[in-house]
């Protein structure tokens, strides 16, 4: 099992396929569970805090808006802990923690930085594509899987 | 008026990840107010942003766009509207500033525009999220264009504390204090009121409150209106300047924060309040008058000597720096009106990048409260937006005679209750 | 500021979307109910929500996919079913991650037809399926452009 970035985080579909083949998909849900089961100050709905974009400081410097840092206290754990990434180009329509372009561009320059198998590809638009877009994201899990065992 | 809670659209970009979204709904709470998101579906977001024509990458943005437009177009119904985002998104500033000269220009509904970073706090935004309650929930009140009976105002400032007494629509009595211990203050200037109007405080028919001691004094006074400072404010700039009907822009430099309000028919559209630093507020005016051994009152009488101090390098974006600044050009060999004219200018200009932008000047363009005594402050104002500044009389007491006005809508009732007891 | 005991802590929560012919969100809810023992099962109109240890929650998972292999879609959540800080009740308006959804699932057949396809591939013909990946579309580029439209 491999843990897999998805990109846009939020995806339904990257989520079920990462874990249908699988490996583990890193993705929003993933951190803001964490949010949600920690104790602290009350602080509705995502139990983020001031805190959060303080933590954020670490990949964001303090002249980027504090959504940006708030957001990447959310995925910069993630991206460090991620052992594979796959990124759906353009998610213009993935709002709420992927509802910043800002942050997403931030996020996807430090997921092709790193030195991890990537797959970068577009959502489908037809059957034909469906069958392309499938095949492409089951044949990368699947290298992943024999990469683990060789 | 009903006790449903005012229902505020919340049009925001970064609120939750900037971890004070609950700061926004309990300071709307206090105020008996409710924040909701405008309901969407994905193809109004679609259409909506494709409509609006502004190109923008982030997706929260597009979602803004839409739910703003759903609002105007009264799919969604709303009492008032606040739009805000990340302070130091340039993305999200445009949309902010596009969307609120949209609801302005398109209905009926207040809306106020703030960016926020993590350390926004549910302090800074009740004023704000009040004066657009105040406005949605009490525009009959705000409507009042003529005073009646005998009314007091009590405006407690960050630096003073101002009263006026109102009778048949004149002012008859003033108090003026710096600000020591609110009630204390508060008490010393009504005395002065009273005294100067030859009336006793049982003549009195309605009493309002304003400025940052409002609810303690207005608890001490047993006031029948307590109101915040931005509708007071404006609702007294437009009354004193004769301005009651058509647009205007009311403008008040202040101690600690400065306002910005646009007027439609005595009633504000839009406004913003701030200030980043005590640089951009009269704070930095009262440290040049210091600076130059003179009294507050003097300093504009010495900048008017200047032909503007425009040349003088000065910066008033920090306090801190713009003291600094202020000390370099006298030790240049600047002479004390210029750097006096500078000052001024530096705070018109601070005011006019970090507020006149985020609402639509419209004229006439009115100066209020203590700082538009300041002559040098008022023509670097006028100069900056290349207009004739109007500045009413008793302007130092705006905050006093909006409160005088407003609560003189409770004193026709307040008879009616006296008769029938 | 008030402090905040969490609750379902050490819980996952899964999505379950299905987009089907043969298979309605109520079916999935209802078969999710069947093999619960217990876990927490909240239907909705696109499937359902399933809240509990993460063992538990994978085997039902696995147990509903089994109905509609290539139609039935899942997905993590970061909060328990029927929270008010997310509830469209609550808020007056839908969470933003619903729009998302909304989106996604629009794509559902492409990429169920996709699954069915792909299923007994041997790697070959998956890497051939696999071809190249679906071009990333640049803006063309104004140069480009202009020398198109000379020829």
């Amino acid at each position: 099992m491999v843990k897999v970035f998805i990109y846009p985080a939020t995806s339904l579909m990257l989520s079920d396929l990462v874990a249908r083949y699988g490996h583990t998909p890193l993705g929003s849900a993933v951190s803001i569970r964490e949010h949600i089961q920690t104790p602290g100050f009350d602080s509705p709905p995502l139990q983020m805090t001031a805190e959060d974009p303080q933590k954020g400081l670490k990949w964001a410097a303090v002249e980027v808006p504090s959504g940006i840092r708030g957001r990447m206290s959310l995925y910069g754990p993630l991206v460090e802990e991620a052992e594979a990434a796959i990124i759906i180009d353009e998610p213009e329509l993935s709002f709420g923690c992927m509802g910043c372009a800002r942050t997403n561009e931030l996020l996807c320059f430090m997921l092709r930085e790193k030195d991890i198998p990537r797959l970068e590809l577009r959502y489908p638009a037809s059957r034909e594509e469906g069958v392309t877009f499938v095949a492409q994201i089951k044949k990368f899990l699947d290298d992943l899987k024999k990469e683990e065992t060789a | 008026m009903s006790d449903r809670p005012v229902r505020i659209a919340q049009i925001t970009c970064g609120a939750e990840y900037s971890g004070i979204q609950n700061e926004i709904t309990s300071a709307a709470a206090t105020v008996g107010a409710q924040m909701f998101y405008p309901d969407v579906a994905l193809k109004d977001v679609k259409t909506a942003y494709k409509e609006f024509g502004l190109p923008v990458k982030s997706p929260d943005l597009k979602l803004a766009i839409a739910r703003a437009k759903a609002v105007v177009e009264g799919r969604v119904e709303a009492d008032g509207i606040f739009i805000a985002s990340c302070f130091r998104c340039a993305e999200a500033a445009i949309v902010r500033n596009e969307l609120r000269r949209y609801i302005v220009e398109n209905s009926k509904i207040p809306v106020v525009s703030y960016s926020f970073n993590e350390r926004t706090g549910a302090s800074t935004l009740l004023t704000r999220l009040e004066a657009l309650s105040t406005i949605a929930k009490r525009r009959e009140l705000m409507a009042r264009e003529v005073q009646v009976g005998i009314t007091m105002g009590v405006d407690s400032g960050s630096s003073t504390t101002k009263c006026v007494i109102m009778k048949d629509n004149e002012i008859v009595g003033t108090g003026w204090k710096p600000t020591t211990e609110v009630l204390k203050s508060a008490d010393d200037v009504i005395a002065e009121a009273l005294a100067e109007s030859g009336l006793k405080m049982s003549d009195i028919e309605a009493i309002g409150t304003t400025g940052y001691g409002r609810f303690l004094i207005g608890k001490h006074l047993n006031a029948d209106l307590v109101q915040e400072e931005l509708t007071v404010n404006s609702k007294g700039a437009v009354y004193l300047a004769n301005a009651q009907k058509g647009f205007a822009t009311v403008i008040d430099i202040g101690g600690m924060d400065n306002k910005a309000i646009s007027v439609n028919d005595g009633i504000p559209g839009s406004f913003t309040m701030g200030g980043i630093c005590a640089g951009a507020s009269g704070r930095f005016l009262e440290m040049t008058s210091k600076r130059l051994g003179v009294d507050i009152t003097e300093l504009g009488a010495l900048s008017m000597k200047s032909a503007g101090g425009e040349d003088v390098p000065m910066n008033s974006y920090c306090i801190v720096f713009g003291t600094q600044s202020l000390v370099n050009a006298l030790a240049s060999g600047y002479k004390p009106e210029d750097v006096a004219a500078a000052s001024c200018h530096s705070v018109a200009q601070q005011v006019y990048e970090q507020q006149l932008q985020e609402v639509d000047i419209k004229e006439p363009v009115i100066m209020v409260g203590g700082s538009s005594l300041i002559q040098g402050l008022v023509r670097a104002m006028g100069r900056m937006l290349n207009t004739e500044v109007v500045v009413p009389h008793h302007s130092q007491y705006i905050g006093a005679v909006g409160a005088a006005l407003i609560a003189s809508g409770f004193v026709e009732k307040k008879r009616a209750e006296k008769k029938e007891a | 500021m008030k402090p905040y005991i969490p609750e379902y802590v050490g819980t996952v929560t899964k999505y379950v979307f299905v987009d089907s012919p043969d298979t309605t969100p109520q079916d999935i809810a209802t078969a999710a109910y069947e093999v619960a023992q217990g876990v927490m099962i909240k239907e909705t109109c696109f499937g359902c929500q399933i809240t509990g240890n993460p063992e538990d929650v994978s085997r039902i998972v696995d147990h509903l996919r089994e109905l509609d292999p290539y139609r039935i879609f899942v997905k993590d959540r970061g909060f328990p079913p029927g929270d008010a800080r997310r509830c469209r009740a609550d808020l007056g308006g839908a969470r933003p991650g619903y729009l998302g959804h909304e989106f996604e699932m629009k794509m559902a057949p492409y990429i169920s037809y996709g699954l069915e396809a792909v299923d007994n591939m041997s790697a070959e013909e998956l890497a051939k399926a696999a071809g190249e990946p679906l071009p990333i579309e640049e803006p063309l580029d104004a140069d480009i452009l202009e020398q198109l439209m000379e020829e």
